[in-house]
């Protein structure tokens, strides 16, 4: 697990809620992760994962997502929850991880 | 009591289903097979049904009822409330992912395009307010 440290890894976990936590995954990753807040859900919604009044309280929310890019940026791997019960597994984003490319 | 014990594992199968989903919802094995409970509770359902089929004595028919009714309530929030509606696709293997700016938890802006030829990237979309 370790190596994937040197390979700076990096972890943007992205939701509406500033105070939401990506600690497992990072921890998993033995990566570096960041918390970044999209409050008004601009970025969700341009990526296609919102999900209309899906919060408790009727507000919008995000769609479960993992995408794993690649330097180039490029999208290699990806996971849609289609059920809000779905959270990403780390084990399967690490997996995804490490079958990139050097 | 004890030859209604069909009954009372019935409702311990229940229980357990509930409890241990609530208490093991940090683990992903079974976090993401919700499933796991619907068929504890048809099992409970089982036990129950045989039971009241032998003798509908009110212990099998009240265990029997129990199980039916979380069943029920268990699929619909599986299959009907837990349900995120299909969206049109935007993101593609093998395209890139659209750039974006946002803060972090110290007020920071942060830009996808700035690890590019410097490290992959993972990014996590959570629901918030979980």
């Amino acid at each position: 697990m370790t190596e994937l440290g040197d390979e700076g890894i990096q972890i943007l976990a992205i939701s509406p809620d500033p105070n939401e936590k990506s600690q497992e995954l990072a921890r998993k990753l033995h990566a570096r992760y960041r918390f970044l807040t999209d409050r008004d859900l601009a970025v969700t919604r341009r990526y296609g994962l919102l999900h209309a009044h899906g919060g408790h309280r009727g507000q919008d929310v995000a769609r479960p997502t993992t995408v794993v890019l690649d330097r180039r940026g490029v999208i290699r791997w990806l996971r849609l929850a289609d059920s809000i019960q779905i959270r990403p597994d780390p084990a399967d984003v690490a997996r995804a991880v490490r079958g990139l490319a050097p | 009591m004890i030859r209604y014990w069909p009954a009372l594992l019935s409702l311990l199968v229940s229980l357990a289903a509930i409890a241990g989903y609530v208490v093991f919802l940090r683990v992903p094995a079974i976090r993401n097979h919700p499933g796991l409970y619907l068929i504890a509770f048809a099992v409970a359902t089982l036990i129950a049904g045989a039971a009241t089929w032998r003798a509908a004595r009110w212990p099998n028919v009240a265990a029997l009822a129990l199980s039916v009714v979380l069943l029920l309530l268990g699929g619909y929030f599986n299959f009907v409330l837990a349900r995120i509606p299909p969206a049109p696709t935007v993101l593609r293997v093998g395209e890139p992912a659209p750039d974006f700016t946002l803060p972090d938890a110290s007020g920071a802006a942060v830009s996808l395009a700035s690890f590019r030829e410097r490290a992959p990237v993972v990014l996590v979309f959570y629901r918030g307010y979980w």
